[in-house]
C-alpha cells in the first residue's frame, strides 16, 4: 500500500543539515580531541589486538612475524596457567565482593542510624580508597607478613603459634589479599549503599515501624531490596574491575608469575609476563581477548539474571 | 524508660563499632608514619610501637640523598599537572558541546562515548603498548601525557553538570550574535567550575596513584615515578632500605591526604557520582 508522502514527517532536506551543521559547526570542533584521540588510542588498539591474536611476534623481533591462525586461541584453551590465574582471580574477588560489600553495607546501616559524626565517620572510611595500591600494599605487606603487626597480634592472643609464611602457600595469598583490598575498597561501596539509603522514603520506615516490624526485619524486608539497583552496581563493576587485578600483586612483592607456585598468578598478570617476560605479544593479547570475553559473558549474565531493579 | 534504655544501648553498640572500623582504617597510616620516623633496628625489633623511641630523620634524608627522589617527584608532576590540565580544558569544551550545542549526530556520538567505557581496560593494554613501541613513545611522558589527554568519564562529568544550565542564558547569547568560543568563556566556564574542581581532583590523584601505565611506559630509572620508584625500592630482602621505604611511602601520600582533608566533601561526592551517573 502506497502512502501519500505527505503523511511521512519530512526528512530534514540535506540543506537543512548543511544549514545546521554550519550554524553548529564549533561543536565538532570540541568534541574533536577526544574523538581524535579514541580513534588512535582506542579503536586502533583494538582493531591491532584481533590481528594480533593470529601471529607470533615479538618486539625484540618484529620482523619475522609468523601467522599461525587459531594457534593462540587453541594455545589459550590448553594452557594450564591461565586457568589457574581464572582460579585465583576468581577465589580472589569471591572473598573481595562478599567482604567488601558485606562490610560496606554494615557500615553504611550504622551510619544511617547515627546523626552525630557520621561525616567524619565517613571521611575516615574513605582514607584508603585515595591512597595508591602501592602505599597500601607495601604497607598492608608489612602489617600481614611473618613478624609484622598483625601476625604479633595473632600470636599474642593465642590464635597463631607461629609466623606464617602466607606467601608460599597455595591458596592464602589471593585470600589476604582479597582482605587488604577490603580495607582499602570498603568505603566506597559504604558511600554509596548510605547514599542509597537517604534515598529511601522515610515513610516506609516509619509505616513498617508502626506496623512493629523489628529493626533487622526492616533491614532485610524495606532496605536491601530498595537498595538493589546500588547492589547491583557495585556488583557489576566489582566483576569487571576485579578479574583485572594486576597492580596489587606485583606491589605486595610476588613476581610476574606470581610466586613459584603460581599461587597469586591473575590472568592480566599472566599476559603481562608473556608480553614482557617471554616477548609473546600475540599470545598475550589473545589471552587479554580471552579475558575480555569473559567479563563480557559474567557481565552480561549478571544483567540477565541479577535483580538490579526496585519491584 | 525500658525502650529508651534499649535504644541507648543498641547506639552505643553502634558507635563502638563504627570506632573500632575508624581505628582500624586509621592504624596502618599512624604505622607507616611511625615507623618513617624510626631506626632501621627499631622498624624490625619493634614494629608495632606508634612511638618511635629515638625520633629520627634518617629515613627522609636517605630518601633524598641516596635515592634521589626529587626526580622522581618531578616525574610525577610532569605528568600528573599536564594530565590535569588537559582534562579540564577539553572535558570542559565536549562536556558544553555534549550539552548544549546541537550540531547533527550529537546524540549519536555521545551513546557511542557511553559505551566505550564498557570496553574491558585490558584488551588495550598489549596493543597500546605494540603502538607506543612502533612511534617510539615507550620510555617517553608523551605516551601518558597524549592518550590521558581526555577522558570519558571527566567529559560525562561535565556534561552532566552543564545541561543544568538554563538554555535560555546561551541561547539569548547566541540570538546576540556571540560565537560559540565566547559564549564557553564568559558564560559555560564561569558557571562550570565545581565541576572542573571535581574533574581537576579526581585525574590528579589517578595520576598521581598511578602503577600500571608508568610500569609500562616511563620503566627507566630516570623517567620513574613516585609508586614505580617506590617498588623498585624496596627490593627483594626484606628490611632492605627499611627506613628509605617508610620515608617514601609516608611522603608519596601526604600530598594528597592534604588535598583530600581540604575538599573531602567533593571528593566524596565525585565518587558518590561514579555510581549514580551509570
Amino acid at each position: 500500500m502506497q502512502l501519500p508522502a505527505s503523511v511521512h514527517s519530512p526528512p530534514p532536506t540535506s540543506s537543512r543539515l548543511l544549514h545546521r551543521v554550519r550554524q553548529y559547526w564549533w561543536g565538532y570542533v570540541f568534541v574533536s580531541p577526544w574523538i581524535l584521540l579514541y580513534l588512535v588510542f582506542g579503536l586502533y588498539p583494538l582493531v591491532l589486538s584481533f590481528f594480533l591474536t593470529f601471529f607470533n611476534y615479538s618486539f625484540v623481533t618484529p620482523g619475522d612475524r609468523t601467522f599461525v591462525g587459531l594457534g593462540n586461541w587453541i594455545r589459550g584453551i590448553e594452557d594450564p596457567l591461565f586457568w589457574k590465574s581464572l582460579y585465583n582471580i576468581i577465589l580472589n574477588q569471591a572473598v573481595f565482593i562478599l567482604l567488601k560489600n558485606g562490610l560496606g553495607l554494615l557500615l553504611a546501616a550504622l551510619l544511617f542510624r547515627v546523626t552525630i559524626g557520621a561525616r567524619i565517620f565517613r571521611t575516615i572510611y574513605f582514607l584508603p580508597v585515595i591512597t595508591s595500591t602501592v602505599v597500601l600494599m607495601t604497607v598492608g605487606d608489612n602489617l600481614a607478613g611473618p613478624g609484622g603487626a598483625v601476625q604479633l597480634w595473632l600470636m599474642d592472643i593465642g590464635v597463631l603459634s607461629k609466623p606464617v609464611f602466607w606467601k608460599a602457600y597455595d591458596t592464602l595469598p589471593m585470600i589476604i589479599i582479597a582482605i587488604i583490598n577490603t580495607w582499602k575498597w570498603f568505603g566506597i561501596s559504604t558511600v554509596i549503599l548510605l547514599a542509597g539509603m537517604y534515598g529511601i522514603d522515610p515513610r516506609l520506615f516509619e509505616a513498617a515501624a508502626v506496623d512493629g516490624a523489628s529493626g533487622l526485619q526492616i533491614f532485610r524486608n524495606i532496605t536491601i531490596p530498595m537498595l538493589r539497583p546500588q547492589l547491583f552496581f557495585l556488583l557489576v563493576v566489582d566483576v569487571i574491575n576485579g578479574l583485572q587485578m594486576f597492580g596489587e600483586i606485583l606491589s605486595i612483592g610476588f613476581n610476574v608469575y606470581g610466586g613459584i607456585k603460581n599461587q597469586a598468578l591473575t590472568p592480566v598478570l599472566y599476559l603481562y609476563a608473556q608480553a614482557f617476560d617471554q616477548a609473546n605479544v600475540g599470545y598475550a593479547s589473545t589471552l587479554g581477548l580471552m579475558l575480555a570475553v569473559i567479563i563480557a559473558v559474567l557481565t552480561f549474565l549478571q544483567f540477565k539474571f541479577v535483580p538490579s531493579r526496585l519491584d | 524508660m525500658q525502650t529508651h534504655k534499649r535504644i541507648s544501648l543498641s547506639l552505643l553498640l553502634t558507635y563502638a563499632i563504627l570506632i573500632a572500623g575508624a581505628i582500624v582504617v586509621v592504624y596502618p597510616f599512624a604505622y607507616m608514619v611511625a615507623n618513617s620516623l624510626k631506626t632501621g633496628r627499631e622498624i624490625m625489633h619493634a614494629p608495632r610501637a606508634l612511638l618511635p623511641e629515638e625520633p629520627t630523620l634518617r629515613g627522609y634524608k636517605g630518601v633524598f640523598e641516596e635515592l634521589n627522589v626529587l626526580l622522581l617527584f618531578r616525574n610525577t608532576l610532569i605528568v600528573a599537572v599536564a594530565v590535569t590540565l588537559e582534562n579540564v580544558l577539553l572535558s570542559a569544551l565536549a562536556g558544553y558541546a555534549f550539552a548544549k550545542i546541537p550540531f547533527p549526530g550529537r546524540d549519536k556520538i555521545f551513546g557511542f562515548m557511553l559505551l566505550t567505557m564498557m570496553i574491558p581496560g585490558v584488551l588495550f593494554l598489549i596493543p597500546t603498548y605494540v603502538l607506543m613501541y612502533n612511534i617510539g613513545w615507550v620510555g617517553r611522558f608523551e605516551a601518558l601525557i597524549i592518550p590521558g589527554a581526555v577522558s570519558v568519564f571527566n567529559i560525562f562529568l561535565v556534561r552532566q553538570f552543564i545541561t543544568g544550565i538554563p538554555d535560555e542564558l546561551i541561547e539569548a547569547a547566541r540570538i546576540d550574535g556571540a560565537r560559540e568560543t565566547t559564549i564557553f568563556r564568559r558564560i559555560i566556564l564561569p558557571l562550570v567550575r565545581p565541576a572542573l574542581g571535581t574533574v581537576a581532583i579526581l585525574t590528579f590523584m589517578g595520576s598521581w596513584n598511578d602503577f600500571m601505565g608508568p610500569l609500562l611506559y616511563l620503566n627507566r630509572p630516570d623517567r620513574w615515578t613516585l609508586q614505580l620508584g617506590l617498588l623498585q625500592f624496596r627490593g627483594t630482602v626484606p628490611g632492605e632500605n627499611a627506613e628509605q621505604i617508610w620515608a617514601l611511602t609516608t611522603l608519596i601520600t601526604l600530598p594528597i591526604l592534604l588535598m583530600y582533608f581540604f575538599i573531602q566533601e567533593q571528593f566524596v561526592k565525585a565518587f558518590a557520582n561514579v555510581s549514580l551517573s551509570k
